[in-house]
């Protein structure tokens, strides 16, 4: 801590993230054990999850992970309310079915619906509960978005339906839960390289299209958006609440 | 995984760096490490800046200018070789009920807020692309907004009209200089405890509805901002560019 310049550290904290065991979660697992925190992991894969375990044990701070569909609400909601440590949440799981808006399947619909907007929300809630119960006078809570929470994109829309629900949600929450000192953000990033987006960057059009679209020419990396995730985190940013971080090289201040 | 704030290396301008949140952002940026050049008009001030920046064992060197004087700004600016960051912070308020608002008060906030900051910002970036090895480096500038270049407040008008302005000039210059891999951000920050707002703050019936509109219930501290705008400026955000990193408490999110 300088006299101007806070320190962006989790010593002693807490984090709870979902779909932690691929891409963006799994990136933001990483960053925080770099920045001390110690790491709740919820994911479907123990293979993976005990992966993670080992590379965030690296760093010395404690793993728990729990092996867990985030749309099983009654053994999500057991789980999280029997935590004795919570500072953080990474809320992270999410997934994604492009198709265009006349041909959506129902079950796309759904499972979108459930997993990007209900399951955010409930997760969302039960964490913020037990940061309350465990008097732990202060939390954040970042809400993991996309540039599609801001602006629309092709094939997108049941996507952006649920990631613009998830920008409302952020500042709903962050005016309900100031008086606890928790903070809510999201952050927007930008089509990043992950294992779910890799098949699309497969596609030369759409890379094509990702590289048209973004002003600064690079791709997002995981790390970009775990830096930004352990800086919404930490005391570092303790004025700031209700609010996107958009990550996205300019995409949408065009 | 995790980019740290780390400036070594970096020469950062600060306009506006004898008081407030200049002055913040001087010595954080100092304290990341990096070389600082600071302008204000009272020199009193800057010598004393200086002294803190040695104290914390930075590298500073100052410049007396009103950044008003095109003429006084383009001689200093031509002293200065080299440019990674520019913190283009100088600004003031004179609030003012929009009916009663004097031609002189309108002239003089517009020429500071709005017209220096674009001339601040046009002579340091055609400093900045000059540099061969800019695309590789990075470069990014930082404007001083505020939450009033995001809503709208009473006695603010010309306020409220100077920071969308500058809203607006970061995302078209974000445009205009990703090519070079130079960001352009904005920080909007809530009402902070510097000087300029101490003075507003005397009015206690003002400062209690202020802090009423500000879901976190206090008013920002200058390291907040500072801290915000050091993020900005480092590798950490290397790809937000076009954006604003709103540090209001949540007075916007309402």
């Amino acid at each position: 801590m300088g006299i101007f310049l806070k320190d962006i550290n989790l010593k002693g904290k807490t984090a709870l993230i979902t779909g932690a065991t691929k891409g963006l979660g799994r990136g933001a697992a990483q960053a925080i054990a770099e920045a001390g925190g110690d790491i709740i992991a919820i994911g479907r894969n123990q293979v993976e999850l005990d992966t993670l375990g080992k590379i965030v044990k690296k760093f010395k701070v404690k793993y728990t992970s729990f092996n867990c569909d985030v749309n099983n609400y009654q053994k999500i909601k057991n789980f999280i309310s029997n935590l004795r440590r919570l500072d953080v949440l990474v809320n992270n799981a999410g997934t994604n079915i492009p198709e265009s808006f006349l041909n959506v399947k129902n079950s796309s619909l759904e499972t979108l619906l459930n997993v990007n907007t209900k399951a955010v929300f409930n997760i969302a809630q039960l964490c913020a509960n037990q940061i309350i119960k465990l008097k732990r006078k202060q939390g954040s809570i970042i809400n993991i978005s996309s540039i599609f929470g801001l602006v629309a994109g092709k094939k997108r829309s049941v996507y952006s339906m649920t990631k613009f629900s998830v920008e409302g949600l952020t500042k709903g929450m962050a005016l309900d839960l100031a008086k606890y000192n928790i903070r809510v953000n999201s952050v927007c990033p930008n089509i990043v390289l992950t294992p779910r987006t890799k098949k699309y960057f497969a596609d030369k059009n759409y890379n094509k299209y990702v590289k048209e679209n973004t002003p600064i020419n690079k791709v997002v990396t995981v790390s970009d958006v775990a830096t930004s995730v352990v800086f919404l985190a930490s005391e570092a940013s303790s004025m700031i609440t209700g609010t996107s971080l958009v990550i996205d090289g300019g995409w949408t201040a065009r | 995984m995790l980019k740290k704030i780390n400036l070594k290396n970096k020469t950062a301008l600060v306009t506006g760096a004898g008081k407030g949140l200049g002055k913040a952002c001087a010595i954080a940026l100092a304290e990341a490490g990096a070389k600082v050049i600071i302008l204000s008009r009272t020199k009193s001030d800057l010598i004393k800046v200086n002294k803190i920046i040695k104290k914390t064992k930075g590298s500073s060197k100052s410049f007396v200018c009103d950044v008003t004087n095109f003429d006084d700004l383009k001689k200093v600016l031509r002293k200065i070789n080299r440019l990674d960051i520019l913190v283009n912070n100088a600004g003031n308020n004179r609030p003012q009920h929009f009916t009663k608002v004097s031609q002189e008060n309108m002239e003089y906030l517009t020429n500071l807020n709005m017209k220096a900051a674009f001339n601040v910002a046009q002579l340091c970036s055609q400093k900045m692309v000059k540099s061969k090895k800019r695309k590789k480096i990075g470069g990014s500038i930082i404007h001083m907004s505020s939450q009033l270049g995001r809503v709208g407040c009473e006695g603010r008008n010309v306020y409220n009209m100077n920071k969308f302005g500058i809203e607006g000039l970061a995302r078209g210059m974000a445009c205009e200089l990703a090519p070079y891999n130079i960001r352009v951000n904005t920080v909007c920050p809530t009402f902070v405890e510097t000087p300029m707002v101490k003075k507003f703050f005397k009015n206690k019936k003002f400062k209690n509805k202020m802090l009423k509109n500000i879901p976190l219930g206090r008013a920002a501290k200058e390291s907040d901002v500072a801290t915000a705008v050091a993020f900005l400026a480092a590798d950490t955000s290397e790809m937000i560019t076009g954006t604003s990193l709103l540090v209001d408490g949540g007075w916007t999110a309402q």
